[in-house]
């Protein structure tokens, strides 16, 4: 009856999970092809099954995992990103060896994804870290070349120590609690020091998945070594569940223990730093590298007021999937476009939709209304101010006017003369061309029905 | 609710429709302003009848997005519409043989949809979508030529300048929304103590950037890279009017000290760019500084506690300048430049326009019966009954000398030298720029049915005639007969040069965030090189111990340590050696978090 219960609220989370494994038959059959569309069908269908749970609000296993409402529209955002993200790894990589795998590999990470989001417990967490790392370094060696490994193995080492950090720091808080489970910790505020060991823990090995300042380095050169397709999926679904993750497990966490300052601090210097060395960026799939850390800041200002404000919660989950749509839809123009910043100079007029596509994914980025991204960030500075935190909002806002600078370099370029001797940009394909429709419109139009979303 | 929607919505599905259909743009553009002119004298009506039309959109939970019509905003609303719809009269005559006529006419309509949308904002978060929208578009519309030299450094630049400001308006408006529990701009203006003050001097800031008020006002001028229809519209009734309809707006809830500031701030505007203005010598570019200085005697009027006075100056300022930017156009079309030498006689050759334009710039000087004159005065008697009078008064008689001064300069200009052959005939341009002359003369004659409308009567008096008479007098003559050099004295170069203040943005804040973004590049680095120096000291350690065992110890593990090292050096070079040190970061970073941590105790 319990099992039965707890499995019936885990049907989109096990569909997942199910579809990953036929995925992965159907890869040594060598039918890539009928993996996609395993995928993307299952996928689908996930999303679906997510719809009678979204609003349940509650737990299963005792509490180590929860349906709840964050976890509900991590699914909602997580799903339908992973099958854009699949539509562009298609396109990148259709006919070339192990092609399947990656299509696998990446259900799998997502499966990861999932559990962080909806992690109830510091051994969930642990777990979906681990998987949602392993898939990651796979994809992300994938190509082969010197460069593809080179950027893994860094992704490799970098997870290990993170990893081993965490682990380590979370046996503290079982120590100091007796459980597992995060929602032993609100007790947990007379024990300063053991508290501070988990939290640590955790703020470093989440820190790490989600790109924040200082446990970023991997980042760009993950990103650049790995297929353009993979950086996209990285970049958005990975990032997301990490932060999602963070607010589950802060949500127990007394404030006394000090995490919000440290988050406040850790934000700033996160937005500031990703913008600034974005700035000085050259390649395109770097300064986009380092335009994600900077977003990752702005995501933690919603983290903020998650012991007190309502906000909290809403303002992950939009800016959330703003982020999503126009980080998959700029990674996707970087396809068509090129790898490098001098390639984009002149796309604009060469290839005007996918230009005029671009620059609404930048402007979105930098939060210009009515765009979706600026409705995030509404939300986001409306939760930090609410948390008290009126100097990290102002230091958002300032770095909204260097984020301005950062992706008008991109949209001047776009439209200047196309130098003579580059060759004409190549054509949005089919599926790319689905992929940017779809985001553009989520950009465009989400703005103005946020009132849609949770809130 | 179908008035709002035709007003704000006719210039955007004009707009769409250009875009999509590529031609008849000047017909579609037509009919969308004039549709969106029709939605505004409507809403115009209402309120003068004494309707609220109010209408709700869904947007965020529990902040619906409002759109509201009151006395206010309805006449500002029908303002904006009126000069676009000339606007683009003018326009269709002057882009005529551009061949992206399209692009400017889609452009100039969503520009004009999203500053209805501002003006008739009922709440914050439309007010700041509004306010970024026609930033953007502004943007658009300014680097509208994009391929020529220069003009995509202005745009970007008027785009920076306007945007980094607009930080005090997120401020002001999260303040506002978060104290007063709703994002209804009227209930948010019952704001009182510290959070007024924080509020209001955020709006001051947002202010200055949008109506180029002194330190921020060097993007304007340079904004002038735009066709003349675009500068012509920004600079009257909407982009630069932007932030005197936001203070205008919120000045009841401003405290003493807010206003003194921004008295302040405007009055020294209205001097410092009226002597730019003097010493210009680029037709366009002295209308630009002009405007400047006419929108700090608007704010001077808002700190001196009469926004009824800054408002009535705002109309016929948007009447009068825009008159002025047309007439402009035309003799740059003529002659194919702006600048002043090379205009010198263009008036003559075109008696009509110039006859326009004179009456155009005797209305900005305040001379009766002028629309100029009438509300020059109101803001020179504001000054006189407020409490810091004493500062005030020379401050707006200065800006009205300065004022007369260099339209007298620039009329001399236009009518001296040798007057060309008859010029081609523009009758759309003429038709727009006449249209416009007309309310710039008889407009003060409207101002006591505005009054009424909403309920405030500005400040007057005979002193305030007088002095306001005498100043604009003095200025016509001065700027006539003698020579910009020789009024300007010494203040000359500083004038000409923009009054950079300590290098201006550029210097203030270009340079240093350059900087601090090329220190981050070098900063990882430079922790690199410090990893780097640890990691090599530790090594020279590891060899000399290795070295020493190695002389005693057995061949087998001697061939094992070696094998190890061999895989070592080829894992490194596949690393290029940069995760230790990256990892060393890291662990700075963690020693940082667990200091803050440590540190808990004392800050909670």
């Amino acid at each position: 009856m319990g099992m039965a219960r707890d499995l019936s609220f885990l049907l989109p989370e096990m569909t997942l999970g199910i579809t990953a494994f036929i995925m992965l038959v159907a890869e040594m059959l060598r039918r890539p092809r009928l993996a996609l569309l395993i995928g993307l069908a299952g996928l689908a269908l996930a999303t679906a099954l997510t719809f009678p749970v979204l609003n349940a609000g509650t737990t299963v296993f005792g509490g180590t995992y929860r349906i709840d409402m964050l976890s509900g529209w991590a699914k909602l955002i997580l799903l339908p990103g992973t099958a854009l993200a699949l539509l562009l790894a298609r396109a990148e990589i259709a006919g070339r060896d192990r092609e399947g795998s990656v299509y696998a590999l990446i259900a799998l990470v997502t499966l990861g994804a999932l559990m962080l989001s909806g992690s109830g417990d510091v051994m969930l967490m642990v777990l979906g870290v681990v998987l949602t790392g392993l898939g990651s370094f796979a994809l992300v060696a994938w190509p082969r070349d010197d460069a593809a490994t080179e950027a893994a193995m860094k992704y490799l080492v970098f997870g290990s120590v993170t990893g081993a950090v965490m682990i380590y720091g979370l046996s503290f808080w079982y120590g100091g609690t007796g459980s597992t489970l995060y929602s032993a910790l609100s007790g947990i505020g007379d024990q300063p020091l053991i508290a501070m060991a988990g939290l640590i823990a955790v703020i470093v090995g989440l820190g790490y998945k989600a790109a924040l300042f200082p446990f970023h380095f991997w980042a760009p050169d993950a990103y650049e070594g790995a297929p353009v397709s993979i950086a996209a999926y990285l970049s958005v679904i990975t990032k997301l569940a990490a932060l999602f993750a963070f607010a589950q497990a802060f949500r127990d966490l007394p404030t006394s223990t000090g995490w919000p300052l440290v988050i406040a601090l850790i934000a700033a210097a996160t937005m500031s730093y990703g913008y600034l060395a974005a700035l000085v960026q050259t390649r395109m799939v770097r300064l986009i590298a380092y335009s994600s850390i900077a977003q990752s800041g702005y995501f933690l200002l919603g983290l903020l007021a998650i012991g007190g404000g309502t906000l909290a919660l809403p303002s992950l989950i939009v800016f959330g999937a703003a982020y999503v749509a126009m980080n998959l839809g700029a990674f996707a123009v970087i396809m068509v476009a090129g790898r490098e910043l001098e390639d984009f100079r002149g796309f604009g007029r060469a290839a005007p939709i996918t230009g005029v596509a671009m620059v609404i994914f930048l402007l979105s980025l930098t939060g210009i209304p009515p765009l979706f991204g600026f409705v995030g960030k509404v939300y986001l500075f409306g939760a930090a101010i609410s948390a008290g935190y009126l100097w990290l909002a102002i230091i958002a806002i300032l770095n909204s006017v260097l984020a301005l600078a950062v992706y008008l370099r991109i949209i001047v370029a776009m439209y200047q003369p196309r130098p003579d001797a580059a060759a004409a940009p190549g054509q949005a394909g089919p599926l790319i061309a689905a992929v940017l429709g779809i985001t553009v419109l989520i950009t465009l139009v989400m703005g103005l029905f946020a009132g849609l979303l949770p809130g | 609710m179908s008035l709002l929607s035709l007003t704000l919505l006719a210039p955007l599905v004009a707009a769409a429709a250009i875009l999509v259909l590529r031609r008849a743009s000047a017909a579609l553009a037509l009919a969308g302003v004039l549709l969106g002119f029709l939605g505004a004298a409507g809403l115009l009506f209402g309120a003068a009848r004494g309707d609220l039309l109010q209408a709700a959109l869904p947007g965020l939970p529990q902040m619906p997005l409002r759109l509201t019509a009151g006395p206010l905003t309805a006449l500002l609303s029908a303002l904006v519409a009126t000069v676009a719809a000339l606007v683009v009269v003018y326009a269709v005559g002057y882009m005529r043989k551009d061949p992206e006529k399209p692009r400017f006419f889609a452009t100039l309509l969503f520009f004009v949809s999203a500053m209805q949308a501002l003006v008739l904002a009922g709440d914050w978060i439309t007010l700041l979508a509004a306010w970024e929208l026609i930033g953007f578009s502004s943007y658009l519309l300014i680097g509208f030529w994009h391929g020529r030299e220069g003009v995509a450094g202005a745009a970007s630049r008027a785009f920076l300048y306007t945007r980094s400001a607009d930080l005090g308006l997120y401020i002001a408006a999260f303040i506002l929304i978060g104290s007063a529990g709703t994002s209804e701009i009227s209930a948010g203006l019952t704001t009182g103590g510290v959070a007024a003050t924080i509020a209001g001097l955020g709006l001051l800031i947002a202010a200055m950037g949008k109506s180029a008020q002194v330190p921020l006002q060097d993007w304007l001028q340079r904004a002038m890279a735009g066709p003349t229809p675009v500068s012509a519209l920004l600079h009257s009734a909407t982009l630069v009017a932007a932030g005197a309809i936001l203070l205008i707006r919120s000045a009841p809830m401003m405290p003493a000290g807010v206003l003194t500031l921004i008295a302040l701030v405007g009055g020294v505007t209205a001097v410092i760019t009226g002597l730019m203005a003097l010493a210009e010598r680029d037709l366009k570019r002295l209308l630009a500084a002009s405007t400047s200085s006419q929108y700090g005697l608007m704010l001077l009027a808002v700190g001196a506690g009469a926004p009824i006075a800054a408002l009535l100056h705002l109309l016929a300022h948007a009447a009068i300048k825009s008159s002025l930017f047309l007439g402009a156009g035309v003799f740059q079309h003529d002659r194919d430049s702006t600048n002043l030498s090379d205009l010198a006689g263009a008036g003559r050759a075109r008696p009509g326009i110039f006859a326009g334009f004179a009456l155009s710039a005797l209305a900005l000087a305040g001379i009766p019966p002028l629309a100029g004159f009438f509300s020059k005065d109101a803001i020179i008697a504001a000054s006189l009954a407020a409490p810091g009078a004493l500062w005030l008064v020379p401050l707006a008689l200065i800006g009205t000398v300065l004022t007369g001064a260099y339209m007298a300069r620039a009329l001399r200009h236009l009518w001296r030298g040798k007057p060309p052959g008859r010029a081609e005939r523009a009758p759309w341009m003429a038709a727009g720029m006449g249209l416009l002359v007309v309310p710039a003369a008889v407009l003060g004659a409207g101002f006591p049915a505005i009054e009424g409308l909403l309920n405030a009567a500005p400040p007057g008096g005979e002193m305030a005639v007088a002095l306001g008479l005498a100043a604009a007098a003095l200025g016509l003559l001065a700027g006539w007969f003698i020579p910009a050099p020789r009024l300007l004295g010494g203040l000359l170069p500083w004038a000409q040069g923009g009054f950079a203040v300590a290098g201006g943005m550029r210097g203030l804040v270009l340079r240093p965030a350059l900087a601090i973004a090329a220190l981050t590049e070098t900063f990882e680095q430079r922790l690199y090189n410090g990893a780097l120096a640890t990691g090599r000291a530790m090594l020279s350690l590891g060899r000399i111990s290795r070295e020493t065992d190695e002389t005693g110890i057995d061949g087998a593990i001697f061939a094992l340590a070696r094998r190890t090292r061999e895989t070592g050096a080829r894992a490194r070079r596949l690393q290029s050696g940069l995760i230790h040190r990256e990892l060393a970061l890291t662990v700075l970073g963690i020693a940082l978090v667990t200091a803050v941590l440590l540190a808990a105790p004392l800050y909670s």
